[in-house]
């Protein structure tokens, strides 16, 4: 069965007007690179919060329907029992560090799973290393800049190893270069077997390196689909979602009939891809 | 006016932000700054209104020399939003919440009224007057933020990463209302990560790493220019590496920053030529 | 708030940072005990002094002076009220000594909050067997009197940004500025604790029984010695107290 899947899922927040989920459908299946994206506001940050079971459990409100993560009914489990399996990157990068410094930030999760100390030792290392925090090891959260609150909010959750990452707008708050590192480790390790789910408004960022693009609107999914389905639909205007300049090109050249051999994501596609048009 | 001379700081003694900052900032320019995370770009714009004093070094306001002004006086000249709406938002609807700034800066109640309906239908935020900013999303959040003070007009708007959380819709309607305030003779200065963002609305750019200013100057030459991407942790934007990789083929191409059209026409006469 | 960062946790280096969180508290509590055994000027003065070498050692001085002075109107209030209010044969007298029994307490206890990091608490008082939860909570609610400063001070950055006067005016204007941020921050501060405790869940908080730690406190040589130390010290303490007496030079009052 696949690892995430949500069966009509409706959800209403407590004192809420309207519905931030409509009958969400939607399998996600090991290993792959899911990116959702839509306008402020659609329900991408309540989708992520149901798949660990934070919607409904810790943020009450009317549901409809269920979520199943790893065949486990989110209704029926503890937030902390999916700790394992879906690990949770927040939109907003303080409020997530609950701990006083960065080192213990880390093995915080770990600890709480009961692994073992020499090996939550190993990942602390392990992972200061891979996103350079080293600078920052005794510090504590209010003492960082946003851009490091959010990297180390990223490493607190790769240190629970877990099986899907839910990152909600993980890059928001991170310097163009640091964007692109939390990225590439991201990928390395959706290529290694991790299921990512990563919510994101700047699609040029992300889009090579998804499997598939899922597009939301007012608590609905409007579009899901490979990253080139989804970004030359026209739907993506439609509702105010930017999508990579390259691909906005390749669908100027179009309307005026010059066709380019596939969908260009990066500035470099669309550079070969003229250049092949041209010969 | 904003002018800065020298200006040091450093948290508790020990972490240093900022190490001899100056730069010059004149009435009705809209200035970017950019810079690698933990550069120091929210310790200077903090300096802007007073939350932050230089340990060395002045910050002169309107000319004035800001160092026996207060935080609320300085206030009336430069409206601040901060990088993280949590900061900034304390109380329990959002008209409240707007409604608070213009209060304190003497509007009277229609007046705050008119300017609270009018900023959050600008924000695409129509209907959430009652609503409570913690029940919100976090783009939405971010704007009842830089609601809070676009509501006011300040001389000089000061905005911390004002586009985190938006869409492309919302981030143009932002920056139509920051270009529409700049034309009325408003200081507009935003520090943000969004390369994009910086090339299509400000013409003048400030990079930033290791607490000091690395280069100062017109956008197109500030984000071409090699070092200082490299020390400011930028990268170019789609259009310009596009543009980069076709002047390896075509000579024509030129390598300033490109924009959507500029690609888009070299596109079209490249491929109709063929 | 400043006075609060009497028992707010610093960062340094230095021998009393370096000690055990378990013999810094039976320290803490000897002197507290110490503390409470006299209510005469002199050896309350005597205890006193004696912590300040502590403070001293444990590089803390500075601060512990600044928060004092923070709080010198209070302690001016409770001894003229003490002295209004005592129905005693020497009211000013009696209520100073009252007042250096305060201080002394609140310089005992501020060595250890000045010198013991929260997460070093909870694991403290984990290793001696309090139920991770309950440690947990402990060492939340200590970082909560830093962390309610932080936010304090936010929403008057917040509200300053926005046209409120905070800096300027006299004490009692000063003093009524506080009121403002009062709700806000009792709204704020749930808010906070709320994120904080969903994240706390999405990384497994009380997912395992087994819970475990990277790291563990050791009690070392130098923690024993100061044990048995303070130990000395109380039995001492006790002795002159309750067997020999102290003598009259220690009992002397002013007199009024
Ligand atoms: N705690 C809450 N209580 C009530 N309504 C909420 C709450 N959180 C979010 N909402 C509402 O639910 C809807 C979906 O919110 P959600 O946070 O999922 O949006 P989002 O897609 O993540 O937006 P953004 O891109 O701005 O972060 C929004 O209309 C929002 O106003
Ligand atoms: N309250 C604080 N205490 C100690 N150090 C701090 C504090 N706030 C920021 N710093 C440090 O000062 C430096 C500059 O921080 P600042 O927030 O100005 O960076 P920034 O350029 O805004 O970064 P970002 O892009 O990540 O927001 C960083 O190294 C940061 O760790
Ligand atoms: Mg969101
Ligand atoms: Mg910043």
């Amino acid at each position: 069965m696949a690892l995430v899947k949500f069966d009509d899922f409706s959800y209403k927040y407590y004192g809420a007007d309207s519905l931030a989920l409509k009958k969400i459908n939607l399998t996600i299946d090991n290993g792959e690179y899911v990116v959702i994206t839509g306008p402020s506001g659609c329900g991408k940050t309540t989708l992520c919060r149901a798949i660990n079971g934070l919607v409904p459990r810790f943020h009450r409100g009317y549901i409809a329907g269920h979520v199943y993560v790893d065949e486990k009914d989110t209704r029926e489990h503890e937030v902390a029992h999916f700790a394992a399996i879906a690990g949770l990157v927040f939109q907003n990068p303080e409020n997530q560090l609950v701990t006083l410094n960065v080192e213990k930030e880390i093995a915080f999760g770990p600890e709480n799973l009961g692994v073992n100390p020499v090996e939550v030792r190993r990942r602390v290392e392990e992972i200061i290393d891979l996103l350079d925090l080293e600078h920052l090891r005794d510090k504590h959260p209010h003492e960082m800049s946003g851009g490091e609150q959010q990297r180390v909010a990223m490493a607190a959750t790769l240190a629970l190893n877990p099986q899907i990452l839910v990152a909600d707008e993980p890059t928001s708050n991170l310097d163009p270069k640091s964007a692109e590192k939390i990225l590439e480790i991201i990928s390395t390790l959706n290529k290694r077997g991790m299921t990512v789910v990563l919510v994101e408004h700047r699609l040029d960022l992300v889009a090579k390196e998804a499997t598939r693009v899922v597009l939301m609107d007012r608590g609905r999914i409007v579009a899901d689909g490979t990253p080139t389905e989804v970004l030359v639909a026209d739907i993506c205007q439609d509702i105010g979602v930017g999508i990579p300049k390259a691909t906005e090109i390749y669908k100027r050249l179009n309307a005026k009939g010059l066709r380019l051999g596939s969908v260009p994501l990066t500035g470099e596609e669309l550079a070969l891809l003229i250049q092949e048009g041209t010969v | 006016m904003i002018i800065l001379e020298d200006v040091e700081y450093s948290y508790d003694g020990i972490y240093t932000a900022l190490r001899g900052v100056t730069l010059q900032v004149d009435r009705g320019e809209s200035v970017a700054i950019m810079g690698t995370n933990g550069a120091g770009k929210t310790t200077l714009i903090k300096h802007f209104n007073g939350l932050l004093r230089p340990q060395a070094g002045n910050v002169f306001l309107e000319g004035k020399d800001t160092s026996q002004m207060s935080v609320a006086e300085m206030a009336k000249i430069v409206g601040l939003v901060f990088q993280n709406p949590d900061h900034q938002l304390f109380l329990e609807s959002c008209k409240k919440e707007i409604a608070f700034g213009l209060k304190n800066l003497g509007f009277t109640q229609e007046e705050a009224e008119e300017r609270c309906d009018q900023t959050l239908s600008r924000l695409g935020l129509e209907g959430f007057a009652e609503r409570s900013p913690f029940a919100l999303s976090g783009g939405e959040r971010k704007r009842v933020a830089l609601a809070s003070v676009l509501a006011t007009e300040p001389d000089v708007l000061a905005l911390d990463e004002p586009t985190i959380g938006q869409d492309a819709r919302q981030k143009e309607s932002l920056a139509r209302m920051l270009m529409e305030m700049n034309k009325k003779g408003r200081t507009v200065i935003v520090v943000t990560h969004d390369i994009e963002f910086v090339i299509e609305h400000f013409p003048r750019t400030i990079a930033m790493s290791d607490g000091q200013i690395v280069a100062d100057g017109d956008t197109s030459s500030v984000l071409t220019h090699e070092e200082v991407l490299e020390r400011c942790s930028l990268t170019l934007p789609q259009m310009t590496q596009a543009a980069k990789a076709l002047r390896h083929r075509f000579d024509n191409v030129s390598d300033r920053l490109a924009s959507l059209s500029d690609i888009e026409s070299i596109a079209t006469t490249l491929l109709e030529g063929a | 708030m400043s006075f609060l960062e009497i028992f707010q946790y610093t960062r340094q280096d230095s021998i009393i940072h370096r000690l055990d969180p378990r013999s810094k508290l039976f320290l803490t509590l000897v002197c507290a005990i110490i503390s409470l055994l006299f209510l005469d000027i002199i050896p309350l003065l005597i205890i006193f002094a004696s912590l300040l070498p502590l403070l001293a050692a444990a590089k803390s001085l500075r601060r512990w002076a600044k928060s004092m002075k923070g709080l010198l109107v209070l302690l001016v209030f409770i001894m003229v009220f003490n002295t209004l209010l005592s129905t005693g044969p020497y009211p000013f007298s009696y209520s100073v000594s009252l007042t250096l029994r305060l201080v002394a307490l609140m310089t005992s206890f501020s060595l250890f909050f000045l010198t013991v990091h929260p997460d070093e608490l909870s694991q403290a008082l984990i290793q001696m067997r309090v139920r991770f939860e309950f440690a947990f909570a402990m060492s939340m609610a200590m970082r909560y009197v830093p962390t309610l400063g932080h936010e304090a001070y936010a929403i008057m950055d917040a509200q300053r940004s926005r046209g409120v006067e905070l800096d300027k005016g006299n004490f009692v204007q000063r003093v009524r500025n506080i009121i403002p941020i009062i709700v806000p921050l009792i709204i704020v501060s749930i808010r906070r604790a709320l994120s904080i405790a969903e994240s706390m869940e999405s990384r497994g908080f009380g997912a395992s029984e087994n819970r475990t730690y990277m790291e563990r406190l050791q009690f070392r040589r130098r923690d024993w010695s100061l044990v048995i130390v303070s130990l000395g010290v109380l039995v001492t303490v006790l002795y002159l107290r309750f067997i020999v007496g102290l003598p009259d030079l220690f009992l002397w009052n002013i007199g009024f």
